[in-house]
């Protein structure tokens, strides 16, 4: 049968590109959480407690690589209040897990290859108790040579930390012919590009909750990024099925990536195994999370690029080399993508890119936001700006020059299809305030010693996952008994307000109030699986999910409206939580009497939809999964003031440009760009964990830097909006690369200011001091 | 083991605790306020502050046996969702909060400012008095602009300095 209904999925409304249509999509919403958030009663999970509970701990790797010869846990063992003692013998499963390759032992054996490394848990009657009996326990190790750097772990004479040896992938793409390019240009740059160990810095620590329910269900309360993947790394370390675990992943207090490979979910669960029934808690100090958590890659760039005088960039040449640390978790596919945009969002025809994701002491690597594009855009927009400053171009002139329109061939050889705004976005740039008045903004620094620069920087970022990795969206309604609607998608908040725009988005699909809605994520036993809130993939995902299975409980209240009316269901419109026959208004049901009716007749109010995100068809060979289908865009433009005698820099304004197709709540779209932008500063200026010999030096926040308030610059978003025509409302996705164009537009306004080029980040004043010394060479030397 | 008496949120509170538990664990654990959260456990981040008396403070570094007849006010004692607080509606309707975790320490450092002053501040007013918090979502120019809203709010007739 045939219902109408209101469905914005369709072809002639995806042309459509107002927001006035709509009553809930596109407009300002403050996030449904705020209340709990800013009141402090939002329960996270690190917030609860339980009478019985005990307290769970984990040693450490004393070493950073070392072989192990023994294992004694007596003296912790008979420790007053202890509960248990586990070690490697104590997994019923396989030891291992990692998101692409399962390299990291849950709880080392025979070696430890980082001091992330976990070699034995502890549970007992407090906090200080499960400390006491951690100094408790013996291991006797045999240090072994420690790999410090990731170019030489990939010689023959470094130690190989795993079977398959030290590098563990090699990525590439090849297009055109580089030699013949190289030959052929007027201009050739080469330099190379280190970059930080950033660290994702999330004010909530990893921890959470494991405890074995009376039924035989285990319960692990623990932020994550994907219940479902959670939960399957959970099952093969304990030997169990997946189904007698239940898993819920949300709210966290930030994740950034961070929280997208396994944390303590698998020491919480094994904990819980022995503790008696009682639940376990884990929540890691600041120290120990800095010490065992998951790192930004460290990057080294080459980069060849060759120009004509035209400012056409004829070739790129590309060689990163990321340290993943000791184990891979998705070091291979942060390579991949790196190697996938390290030419920008351009049409470069002949190009040779390769990537080595290689094993070091060096901690662990892996998730971050932008996931390898960060480190890579440098090379090639530095070399833009080279190009530009040589033949006298305008910065943006030579960006709209080489950047491809939806339909061109990228540099990667594939013809982009999906919606591309790079040149809306340089244009907003070319016109904003900023740009239009640079001359005189530089004129005005603070201090006479003072001297401001400003810089455009542009890049892109795949959104959803490259080919080769399943890619399913899925949400799920529910018809509540107090006639509201309860919409449940699997992508977690950690912290994006994607639920409020999941909340928008079912709203608008059912015609009802935002307020009659509730929302759930994150949750296995709740939630489908519909995949992770990673790869800016959330809020595409999640309202295409929804709009998918929104018909369908359009369907169901209508069809059963029709029945309990006898009216024929065609006849039938919902509009403010009530089902009404268009023929005659006076007939109507709410969405209440509805529910009493299903409940009474024992049938579900629950609907389910999927979807398969759209793939390229063919994958670039060797490349490790491009290209993806769709990408955001992005350019930034900063000034910022560098003091000539300290080095010390400060950003004072920033200009965002996103097209992330349409923007589904411009408040939390402005939340990720004024947020990313002040990462993104963070990350070319002050941050990185500085690791000695695979020892942590950076212990916490104390000696690790990060925006505070008073970096904050003014910061303005000037959104773009080319819809993507395979969502529902044009949406794409915005989370990571925020963070990223902001990097070399940071390095070159730098350059702008001082004439001084920083290519090792952060930029700190030391190193910014350095670059400058060569200009100030013909400066007066002091009389002193 | 000590008894220690003090005021929590305008309430008398009682805690038998040793006197060297810092005041975070004694708000989390004995009085069940879970809205001042432990992130650094330095006094680094802000993210435990509350006011005593009229100071704001990183209640991780402050020792039960301090705060002996001490007023102490946490962010639930600002104002919870029956009774917020203009402050914490701004920070709804400007969007200041993100993942939230340090949202309450923000609330308190920014409630005791609003408290101190009696004009629309400047946003570098704003970034002095909220220097000691951190937050890694917002880019905090939200959290700038819902303390001037807040400060709109609070009195019409404050003079936009």
């Amino acid at each position: 049968m045939s219902i109408k209904v209101n469905n914005p999925i369709g072809k002639k409304h995806r042309q459509e590109t107002s927001s006035d249509r709509f009553q809930w999509i596109g407009k300002r919403v403050p996030r449904i959480d705020g209340p709990e958030k800013v009141t402090g009663e939002l329960q996270y999970m690190t917030d609860r407690s339980y009478p019985n509970m005990v307290w769970g701990k984990v040693l450490r790797a004393k070493y950073p690589h070392a072989r192990i010869t023994n294992i004694d846990t007596t003296q912790a063992k008979v420790l007053p209040g202890v509960i248990c003692v586990l070690t490697y013998r104590d997994i019923p499963g396989f030891n291992g897990f990692g998101i692409v390759t399962p390299d990291q032992p849950v709880l080392c054996e025979d070696v430890v290859r980082c001091t992330a490394d976990a070699v034995a848990l502890v549970a007992a009657e407090t906090n200080e108790i499960a400390e006491e009996a951690l100094n408790l326990i013996q291991v006797d190790y045999e240090p072994l040579e420690v790999v410090a750097d990731a170019e030489y772990a990939m010689t023959e004479q470094a130690p190989q930390l795993h079977p398959d040896g030290n590098i563990h992938s090699h990525v590439k793409i090849n297009n055109g012919d580089v030699n013949q390019a190289f030959e052929e240009a007027d201009y050739i740059f080469e330099n190379t590009y280190y970059s930080p160990r950033q660290m994702h810095a999330f004010i909530e620590t990893e921890g959470g909750w494991g405890m074995l329910e009376e039924d035989g269900v285990l319960t692990i309360q623990c932020p994550g990024q994907y219940a479902y993947r959670d939960r399957l790394q959970i099952s093969r370390a304990l030997g169990l099925n997946p189904e007698s675990i239940h898993v819920i992943s949300s709210p966290n207090g930030g994740a950034f990536g961070g929280k997208d490979e396994i944390t303590v979910q698998i020491y919480l669960a094994l904990l819980a195994l022995h503790s008696g029934g009682r639940p376990v808690k884990i929540h890691l100090s600041r120290e120990e999370s800095v010490q065992a958590g998951m790192k930004r890659h460290p990057f080294k760039v080459q980069v060849k690029t060759a120009a004509k005088k035209d400012g056409t960039i004829i070739a790129n040449q590309v060689r990163a080399v990321a340290d993943t640390g000791a184990y891979a978790s998705l070091g291979p596919a942060v390579i991949a993508l790196a190697v996938e945009h390290a030419c920008g969002p351009y049409k470069i025809p002949h190009v040779d890119i390769e990537g080595f994701c290689v094993y070091t002491n060096n901690g662990i690597a892996g998730a971050f936001r932008g996931f390898g594009v960060n480190q890579v855009c440098v090379g090639i927009e530095t070399h833009l700006d080279m190009t530009a400053e040589k033949i006298g171009m305008d910065p943006i002139e030579i960006r709209k020059i080489n950047a491809y329109r939806q339909g061109e061939t990228s540099s990667i050889g594939h013809v982009v299809k999906s919606s591309v705004g790079t040149h809306q976005t340089l244009d907003k740039a070319q016109n904003c305030d900023l740009w239009v008045n640079r001359a005189s903004y530089k004129k005005q620094p603070s201090e006479p010693w003072k001297k401001r620069g400003v810089a455009v920087a542009t890049s892109f970022h795949g959104v959803g996952m490259g080919i080769g990795t399943p890619d399913y969206g899925a949400a799920s309604i529910e018809l509540l008994p107090d006639g509201r609607l309860k919409v449940a998608v699997g992508c977690e908040e950690i912290g994006t307000g994607n639920g409020t725009v999941y909340a928008q988005v079912c709203a608008e699909m059912l015609h009802c109030d935002m307020s009659d809605i509730t929302v759930v994520q994150g949750d296995t036993s709740e939630t489908l699986d519909g995949g992770t809130v990673t790869a800016s993939r959330s809020i595409y995902t999640g309202s295409k999910a929804i709009a998918t299975v929104a018909p369908q409980m359009i369907q169901l209240l209508a069809e059963t409206a029709a029945e309990i009316l006898h009216t024929p269901a065609k006849n039938m419109e919902i509009e403010n939580s009530t089902v009404i026959d268009k023929k005659d208004p006076s007939n109507s049901l709410t969405f209440i009497e509805i529910y009493d009716y299903l409940s009474k007749a024992k049938a579900s109010t629950k609907v389910n939809g999927h979807f398969y995100l759209p793939k390229e068809k063919e994958e670039i060979k060797g490349s490790g999964g491009a290209p993806h289908h769709i990408y955001g865009y992005m350019t930034h433009v900063v000034m910022v003031e560098v003091d000539t005698l300290t080095g010390e820099t400060d950003v004072l304004r920033v200009v965002s440009i996103p097209d992330c197709g349409r923007v589904m709540n411009l408040q939390g779209l402005e939340g990720q760009t004024e947020g990313g932008a002040i990462m993104g500063i963070g990350y070319t200026l002050y941050e990185d964990v500085a690791i000695e010999e695979g020892y942590h030096k950076t212990k916490n926040f104390a000696d690790y830097i990060f925006p505070t308030i008073r970096e904050t610059p003014e910061i303005e978003t000037i959104p773009v909006e080319d819809p993507e025509p395979t969502n529902p409302f044009g949406a794409k996705g915005i989370g990571e690369v925020v963070m990223i164009p902001i990097i070399p537009a940071i390095m070159s306004a730098i350059y702008d200011a001082t004439g001084a080029r920083v290519r090792h980040l952060p930029a700190t004043p030391e190193r910014i001091f350095e670059a400058m010394k060569p200009m100030n060479k013909s400066a007066p030397i002091s009389s002193r | 083991m000590k008894n220690i008496r003090f005021h929590v949120n305008g309430k008398e509170s009682n805690v038998q605790c040793p006197p060297a538990k810092t005041l975070l664990d004694v708000l989390r654990e004995d009085l069940e306020l879970i809205g001042s959260k432990e992130c650094c456990g330095k006094g680094e981040c802000g993210s435990c502050s509350v006011m005593i008396g009229d100071e704001v403070i990183c209640s991780c570094l402050v020792l039960a046996g301090q705060i002996e007849n001490e007023t102490i006010i946490t962010v639930e004692g600002v104002g919870l969702r029956e009774n917020m607080d203009i402050v914490q509606e701004a920070f709804i309707n400007e969007g200041a909060t993100q993942c939230g975790y340090c949202t309450p320490g923000i609330i308190v450092a920014a409630k005791s400012f609003l408290n101190s002053i009696e004009h629309v501040p400047t946003t570098d007013e704003v970034k002095t008095a909220l220097g000691g918090n951190l937050c890694r979502c917002t880019g905090y120019q939200k959290i700038i602009k819902a303390v001037q809203t807040a400060a709109k709010i609070q009195n019409p007739f404050y003079a936009v300095k």
